[in-house]
């Protein structure tokens, strides 16, 4: 074998000793990472289709033990589960676009050295970072405008995040500005200019915030949770969250089945699959355009 | 000079606010008992001990709802639709998911924007929606509240509600839930087959559980006794323990603390943590660890590890509640060891004898200020009096429409469920959830009543556990003394720092790491965190209550 492979590849450099071992240590220890990084996951999957007496007494760790469906039905099995979840969806959706199309707007005018009151705009952004008018203002402006019960409430108050929009202005400002000045001697206005040519290129930083602003928007539960007085419209997140401070720390008297029981012992578990998995699934699609996004004005020059 | 803290100005800013935006329709409504002739829409004209409530016309009231998810809410709920045909009353609700309910109600109280019927509030967490003004002083429109007036007097409640609900201006804010007697849940549970190996009885005493734990101690490994319940704050670990044995001790500890304890001896608020019957029960607790009966860990170790420890009979002693011990101890033993058994015994005894100290009150509802501009203002009290008081509405809250979801009656003590309908395991065949399916049974709206009224609810062992308790003397309440808020903020300040010394060095004297000779250098540290201080506050309080309201 050894022999065979050796001369049928003649021409290739061989590694030296050195590379070999740092490869052999680089592959091991990254293997090691990867499986530490897994490891939870797996391990609450696991839990989550395993019942309740092992995982009460400590014995689930990378397979279920005693399978059990109990925890996944009573979610699965409630239309509430369902009408919130597609609320998670809705609100995550239309909330993203809103902020991407405000965050993209107001980052690209902040990225224009020349504009005047630009450090205003830019200060008044910031100055949202650190100061805000609190819980119950809020709650009296979401109330006053009419926006309680509505979607408004939940994809309004957040649309722009200011972190998103430093980071995007940042990106804005790298692009070379010598694209937008030929772009506007063939006879393009500023909105063209910034469809056409600016966003184009932008596709890294844009697939980066979408990644960032749906997450986020998936992931929250606060604003829906104030601003919502029903049920039918809570996302997923506030269903679960009931569920889980209800079941597991068994205040209620009656919640004593061992229907309640095996609910209480795995419904975290269940929840981070059904929650966090969609979401997860996201990544890998964008991932390749993430780093460079995140990175990309980081470093001017 | 009394300075302004940053807090304090915090506060009083945000009041002021709150009072600015809630308090606008308002208008000076604080003479309690005055011309409410415009507010009768709705009312029943003669209305009282034993009628049943039907609105004239039919009312919608807003009121805020806890969604418990073992439970969820249903707004088609036979509950409701019964509530409106009895009543004529429909509910427009603000479902609030439990996890966060109080959250959500100082929001919206804040906001100006509470619903008219608030309840499952805890005492005392209305104390800080008072200053906004938001909150309607219910003890100022009980006269309209037949029902609840005749359980106060029936069962002699308004000591209890004068002590602990009152405030400084001799109004009290919520409509507490009512108890006929003080019900006690927490004790120990023990492994009675491991007793009966060895010839022992049930210990009765403090002292004779350390006898019985001596005896166990050759067959446990290595501790007999490992305990719960240390993660949940107040105490130092093991709060449930704590708090049963300051029961026993008269004092206050783990679960049951509180800045303050009266001292009928002397006739005066004292600070509990420095009590000689605190101390004794560090000392007693100190000798279990010492002669290695207790498990050190027993304060500081996870529930979940105390319960192995019990299921796979290394320990044959550890807190438990009604729930625990059947659903839990029992459970993850039998699993194991069929021969085994485990029974919750009767509260254990200290030096105050066959009594007990427990709270008759039970979480309320608070009224918005803003129900009392409403002309239908009258209908709404003496609905909530109804729904929340009166037999037939603890009846309808909790166990639903006779001869649908039980039959019989509580008085003769035939009340059965019906055979289709389960509750917490009383009828295990039933296939029907009475919370789940009808809304009965719900935390919102079911608690309190008598103790034949709440015996229905229990397990044949459970009653029996009740039996014991109460042939137990209870114990007079403490009496009232109110602060001010100005008096609260400060005394929260200083018993928040001497609860945090408390904690530590009560663990520290039970582990052994600190010995008890040194308790007397200990006090002296309390004084130096202002104990006497709060002390004095807290008796002053007691003195101007007594002179102004007693």
């Amino acid at each position: 074998m050894s022999i065979v492979a050796k001369t049928s590849r003649p021409s290739r450099i061989r590694p030296t000793r050195g590379y070999r071992v740092f490869q052999a240590v680089n592959g091991v220890v990254l293997t090691g990472v990867v499986v530490v990084t897994l490891l939870p996951f797996v391990n609450i999957i696991a839990r989550s289709f395993s019942s309740e007496g092992p995982i009460r007494a400590g014995e689930v760790s990378l397979w279920p033990k005693g399978f059990n469906l109990t925890t996944y039905k009573r979610v699965l099995t409630d239309s509430l589960f369902w009408t919130n979840y597609r609320n998670t969806v809705i609100y995550t959706v239309v909330a993203t676009a809103i902020a991407m199309v405000l965050t993209t707007c107001y980052a690209y005018v902040l990225s224009k050295k020349h504009l005047k009151g630009r450090t205003a705009l830019i200060g008044i952004a910031v100055f949202t970072m650190f100061f805000n008018g609190g819980l119950i203002p809020n709650y009296v402006l979401v109330n006053a405008l009419g926006m309680r019960n509505t979607i408004w409430a939940i994809v309004v108050p957040n649309a722009i995040s200011v972190f998103n929009l430093l980071v995007m202005k940042a990106f804005f400002e790298s692009l070379p500005q010598e694209l937008e000045e030929a772009a506007a001697v063939d006879g393009m206005n500023t909105y063209r200019t910034f469809l056409w040519i600016v966003l184009p290129l932008s596709k890294a930083v844009l697939a980066t915030m979408v990644l960032f602003y749906s997450v986020s928007f998936w992931n929250s539960w606060f604003s829906a949770f104030l601003y919502m007085d029903k049920q039918n419209l809570f996302p997923v997140t506030v269903y679960l969250r009931n569920m889980i401070v209800s079941a597991t720390t068994g205040s209620d008297v009656s919640s004593s089945s061992d229907f309640a029981l095996q609910v209480g012992a795995n419904i975290r578990a269940v929840t981070v699959v059904l929650t966090a998995l969609p979401i997860m699934l996201v990544y890998p699609f964008i991932q390749r355009y993430f780093v460079s996004g995140v990175m990309l004005g980081a470093v001017k020059g | 000079m009394h300075q302004l803290t940053r807090r304090q100005l915090l506060a009083a800013a945000g009041g002021a606010a709150t009072f600015i935006l809630v308090g606008c329709g308002d208008d000076g409504d604080d003479s309690g008992g005055q011309d409410l002739d415009s507010k009768r829409v709705g009312a029943m004209e003669n209305y009282g001990v034993g009628d049943t409530f039907k609105a004239t016309e039919e009312l919608t009231f807003s009121i805020a709802i806890l969604d418990n998810a073992a439970y969820p809410y249903k707004a088609d709920w036979q509950f409701f639709q019964e509530l409106t045909k009895r009543t004529n009353v429909k509910f427009d609700p603000t479902v609030i998911p439990g996890s966060d309910y109080n959250q959500k109600r100082s929001v919206m109280i804040a906001a100006g924007n509470a619903p008219w019927i608030i309840p499952k509030t805890y005492h005392p967490s209305e104390e800080e929606y008072i200053a906004g003004g938001a909150i309607l002083p219910v003890s100022d429109y009980v006269h309209l509240m037949p029902h609840f007036q005749d359980k106060v007097k029936k069962w002699n409640l308004q000591p209890d509600i004068d002590s602990q609900l009152k405030q400084a201006d001799g109004k009290y804010y919520l409509l507490p839930g009512l108890h006929e007697d003080a019900w006690l849940d927490y004790s120990l549970a023990i492994r009675t087959d491991i007793l009966s190996q060895l010839n022992l009885q049930v210990p009765t005493t403090w002292d004779e559980l350390t006898n019985v734990l001596r005896a166990m101690k050759p067959l446990a490994g290595p501790y007999p006794f490992s305990d719960r319940w240390s993660k949940q704050p107040e105490g130092p670990g093991a709060n449930a323990l704590l708090a049963h044995m300051s029961d026993a001790y008269d004092t206050r500890a783990g679960w049951d603390w509180q800045p303050y304890h009266w001292d009928s001896n002397a006739g005066k608020f004292v600070f509990p943590g420095a009590t000689d019957n605190y101390r004794k029960i560090l000392e007693y607790l100190n000798a279990l660890v010492n002669e290695k009966l207790m498990d050190p860990e027993s304060f500081t170790q996870e529930d979940d590890l105390a319960r192995q420890k019990f299921a796979t009979g290394k320990s044959f002693v550890i807190s438990c509640n009604a729930q625990t011990v059947v659903n839990e101890l029992r459970k993850d033993l039998t699993e194991r060891n069929p021969k085994a058994t485990v029974v919750k015994i009767p509260r254990l005894m200290g030096p105050m004898g066959a009594t007990k100290r427990q709270s008759r009150l039970e979480n309320g509802v608070m009224i918005s200020k803003k129900a009392l501009d409403s002309k239908n203002f009258v209908a709404m009290m003496q609905f909530v009096d109804w729904l929340w008081y009166s037999d037939e509405g603890q009846m309808l809250a909790k166990w639903g429409v006779e001869g649908q979801t039980y039959t019989g009656s509580v008085e003769d003590d035939t009340f059965k469920l019906a055979p289709d309908v389960d509750w917490a395991g009383l009828n295990p065949s039933g296939t029907k959830q009475l919370n789940v399916d009808y809304g009965f049974f719900n935390g919102v709206f079911a608690y309190g009543g008598s103790t034949k009224f709440l015996n229905t609810q229990f397990t044949e062992e459970e009653k029996k556990f009740q039996e014991v308790m109460a042939q137990r003397q209870l114990r007079p309440a403490e009496p009232a003394h109110p602060l001010t808020p100005e008096e609260r903020e400060q005394t929260t300040l200083w018993a928040t720092a001497l609860k945090d010394h408390v904690n530590q060095q009560s663990l520290r004297f039970i582990l052994g790491q600190r010995p008890l000779s040194e308790w007397d250098a200990y006090v002296q540290e309390l004084k130096g965190k202002n104990m006497d201080q709060l002390m004095e506050v807290h008796n002053k309080a007691y003195e101007r209550f007594k002179k102004e309201h007693g």
